[in-house]
């Protein structure tokens, strides 16, 4: 008998009422059981709703049309329900609070054996092999709510394999956690996937920190690539298919293992570990012919400071006059004396958990600091979820909250600066990932404040959204502004900021320029931070901060632009 | 930021005599004896019954003198609204009086019934909700009662949305003060915008998560049929022989209150 594919489209395609053009189209696609695929594209590819029409949601749940086939193990995703289809496909979505419902983990990993009527007697042992599997033995007995990003997801992970369906999707599986748990996560996923053996569907812009330090051999073995319009652009190989689409994933924005990406900014292959990649690096760390971009006018005097600070999570959470009455919480971070500069870029680094969003809080005066003072005007702040943060119905209300006083042409020019004209009578809410982190940016600027705090403001983005990010702050800071941000990402650090203030052991471990800090291999290890690859290469290759500093700007450059060096170089003239 | 609220134990008496009882038993008892209640209208009747229900509770969830008094509270006021109100308004035999305000002995004894009723179907709230875990509750009314599947799982990610929920509030709570305009005197303004504009953005948030969870739960197979159910909440002779007990108490009681001639019926209404 041969072997029934695991998953089939034929000449697949998706519109949704109220847009004018297909998301999907003409997709043509057979996986074998067992088979590992993952799916590139832009954002906006239509990489999500791929999924969801292996899932059924796309058209049983949303509201959409699809023509052409898809079959799951040779069931028809238009005759049977998700529910019924969730009996071949298992889903792991990439936020770890909603991928997990129950209140205990138990029951979270007992339920799928339930629905599916595995006797009861056999359950108890299949979730213990599940959870060993995941590497999450210890959490048998937890509650879900305690769980973090990386356990959480674990568990998730767990869940959608222990009934072993014969297709796991995975929807950026990785992408909202933190360094530690991404690995662990990582890690997971393999073995998870190895034991049980389904056939992987995985969808992920990040795929640099996807694939780790094993690089392209680190993803799937095969690769399929969605062009801006829904269509198929490759299939095959992954090596093959990055190296051939290199250039145009780059372009787009998509985070790409760092062989791939140099590939398409050099035109060569093999990485930091060929020469060529390598010569190639030094020549972008040279000047311009007009000697290259001046220098970045030195910091001003103090808008903010925390002298002698302690900050306390629990401090806040009473009313402020009740406060000495509480019991008071220990403080998570003591003796913090951090001052920010007008037209200075501050980085906040440490591991998750060290108290960097308490600190930003307490900077804020949202927090009240459990001992010392904070000095300086009303700073400003832009949270991780910009969420949380929208008060208005449309975009144009919402720069506009606050700021009654201000002339039109103010929040036209801020609009059309932050590339949000467009979207000026969109609900705030109803916007892309990206499109949120801007608004969000904007109207904080809109505010006019001496000092800007962020908390993760580039987390979760694609590379382009993260660049966009990143020139926002660039141009807030050449405005004059003093800026600290937040941020797991090395490489946008090394790229942003002037100076780094490290977080770990309950104080301020280190605190100076950045390039001096990302050096101390001391200071590092002590915060538990790894430097990327090319960081790591960057920094041994290239004495002078401001020729690091130019490689970082011309690799990002690629990013928006064209694909060659010369292009690049000519463009910045 | 941690919010306690969701960090107490699922139930304060687990481990007790109650806890280890059928959850949709005790509930049903709950639901029994509260409608008995609704036809007993003397005070002596309810009164006795508050002291057994106490007593029993007492002895079955060991819960703490203070707990319990706190579970008191809003029993208390409502009931002693109740009892102002009967004493005050209802017409009868005048007890005192002092310009408008009289109080009526009929008043008393009506407004005095309503209140330990009031009393009784507390105190028995207090011992089910103290020794009954949430997730218990569910899977036995799953089991026992026949709720559907879905919507037991339902209301399970419902109740741990509700965990976070503190936490989101908090954030974005913070998120909006950091654009409000401060007040003179350098203050948070506090008004219902503020307030109604938060909720709204913890609305949203908290349907878009409600929608990934109702997809995470079918890509789990929620729905599916026939099911199996892991761990079963045990439905015991010891579950029947506590109904059984409460039953024949409330019975005894009233019986004797008729007998001895306290008990009173709707007839107290409009003596």
């Amino acid at each position: 008998m041969p072997a029934e594919p695991a998953l089939a489209l034929h000449d697949v395609a998706v519109e949704f009422p109220r847009r004018d053009a297909a998301v999907l189209r003409g997709i043509t696609l057979r996986l074998e059981p067992g088979e590992h695929l993952i799916v590139l594209g832009a954002s906006g590819s239509g990489k999500s709703t791929l999924l969801q029409a292996i899932t059924g949601v796309v058209p049983h749940t949303v509201l959409s049309t699809l023509t052409g086939s898809v079959s799951v193990k040779g069931t028809a995703t238009t005759d049977a329900s998700v529910v019924e289809l969730s009996r071949h496909v298992g889903v792991l979505a990439q936020d770890p609070s909603s991928g997990v419902c129950l209140p205990d983990v138990e029951q979270e990993l007992a339920l799928p054996l339930e629905n599916r009527a595995v006797p009861p007697e056999h359950i108890s042992a299949r979730i213990d092999h599940a959870l060993s599997l995941v590497g999450a033995a210890g959490l048998r007995q937890r509650q879900t709510n305690k769980l973090s990003g990386g356990e959480g997801q674990r568990v998730a992970l767990a869940a959608s394999l222990i009934a072993e369906p014969a297709l796991l999707l995975l929807d950026e599986p990785t992408s909202m956690l933190d360094p530690a748990g991404l690995t662990a996560v990582r890690q997971a996923i393999d073995a998870a996937a190895a034991a049980y053996g389904p056939a992987v569907v995985l969808v992920e812009h990040r795929l640099d920190d996807y694939a780790g330090r094993a690089g392209i051999a680190g993803l799937p073995g095969r690769a399929l690539v969605l062009g801006d319009a829904g269509q198929v652009l490759a299939d095959g190989a992954t090596a093959a298919v990055l190296a051939g689409s290199a250039g145009r994933l780059n372009a787009r924005g998509c985070w790409l293992p760092l062989e791939t990406e140099l590939l398409a900014v050099t035109g060569q292959p093999g990485g930091l570990g060929s020469r060529d990649v390598c010569s190639a690096l030094r020549a972008l760390a040279l000047p311009d012919d007009d000697g290259g971009a001046p220098d970045a006018p030195g910091a001003g005097d103090t808008v903010l400071a925390a002298e002698n600070v302690s900050v306390s999570r629990g401090a806040g959470r009473k009313k402020r006059r009740r406060r000495r009455a509480d019991r008071v919480e220990p403080a998570i971070l003591r003796n913090v004396n951090v001052e920010l500069r007008r037209g200075e870029i501050t980085a906040l680094l440490g591991a998750n958990g060290t108290g960097k969003t308490s600190l930003l809080l307490t900077l804020a005066g949202l927090l009240p600091p459990a001992e010392g003072t904070v000095l300086g005007a009303r700073p400003g702040m832009v949270f991780q979820n910009p969420e949380h943060q929208f008060v208005a119905h449309t975009v144009a209300e919402e720069v506009r909250h606050g700021r009654p006083d201000a002339a039109p042409d103010f929040f036209n020019h801020l609009l059309e600066q932050h590339r949000l004209t467009h979207l000026a009578d969109q609900s705030p809410f109803r916007l892309s990932g990206g499109e949120k982190r801007r608004l969000s940016v904007a109207a904080m600027l809109a505010h006019e404040r001496p000092s800007l705090l962020a908390d993760e403001p580039t987390f979760g983005l694609d590379r382009r959204d993260t660049i966009a990010t990143a020139s926002a702050f660039k141009q807030a800071a050449a405005g004059g502004s003093a800026i600290l941000f937040s941020s797991h990402d090395l490489r946008t650090v090394a790229a942003l900021a002037d100076r780094a203030v490290v977080v770990a052991e309950r104080t301020v471990i280190a605190d100076g320029a950045v390039f001096d800090v990302l050096r101390d291999a001391n200071v590092l290890a002590r915060a538990g931070l790894r430097l990327p690859p090319l960081l790591d290469w960057l920094l041994a290759e290239f004495a002078s901060d401001r020729e690091i500093r130019r490689v970082l700007d011309r690799l990002d450059a690629a990013v928006s632009g064209g694909s060659s060096v010369q292009r690049l170089a000519g463009s910045r003239a | 930021m941690t919010a306690k609220s969701a960090e107490l134990p699922a139930s304060f008496a687990s481990g007790s005599v109650l806890a280890r009882r059928n959850p949709t038993v005790k509930l049903a008892l709950l639901f029994v004896v509260s409608l008995a209640m609704v036809f007993i209208f003397d005070p002596v009747t309810p009164a006795v019954l508050y002291v057994v229900a106490l007593a029993a509770v007492v002895a079955s969830t060991r819960l703490p003198l203070r707990t319990l008094a706190l579970g008191h509270v809003p029993f208390l006021a409502f009931g002693l609204g109740i009892l102002m109100v009967n004493a005050l308004s209802r017409p009868g035999y005048i007890l005192w009086d002092a310009g408008p305000l009289r109080i009526t002995a009929e008043g008393l004894s009506v407004g005095g019934s309503l209140a330990l009723r009031t009393l009784v179907i507390g105190i028995l709230a207090i011992g089910f909700i103290a020794s009954t875990d949430g997730v218990a509750l569910m899977g036995s009314l799953h089991q026992h009662a026949r709720l559907g599947s879905r919507i037991t799982y339902a209301v399970l990610a419902g109740y741990r949305m509700l965990q976070e929920m503190p936490r989101e509030w908090q954030t974005i709570r913070q998120a909006h003060a950091v654009r409000a305009q401060l007040r003179p005197d350098g203050s948070l303004p506090s008004g219902l915008a503020a307030y109604g504009r938060a909720a709204f953005a913890l609305l949203v948030v908290s349907v878009r998560k409600g929608e990934r969870m109702a997809q995470s739960l079918e890509s789990r197979g929620l729905g599916l049929t026939p099911r199996t159910t892991w761990r079963k909440i045990p439905l015991t002779r010891t579950d029947w022989l506590m109904a059984a007990a409460v039953l024949a108490v409330l019975g005894g009681i009233v019986y004797a209150s008729h007998v001895l001639g306290f008990l009173e019926g709707y007839d107290a209404l409009f003596s």
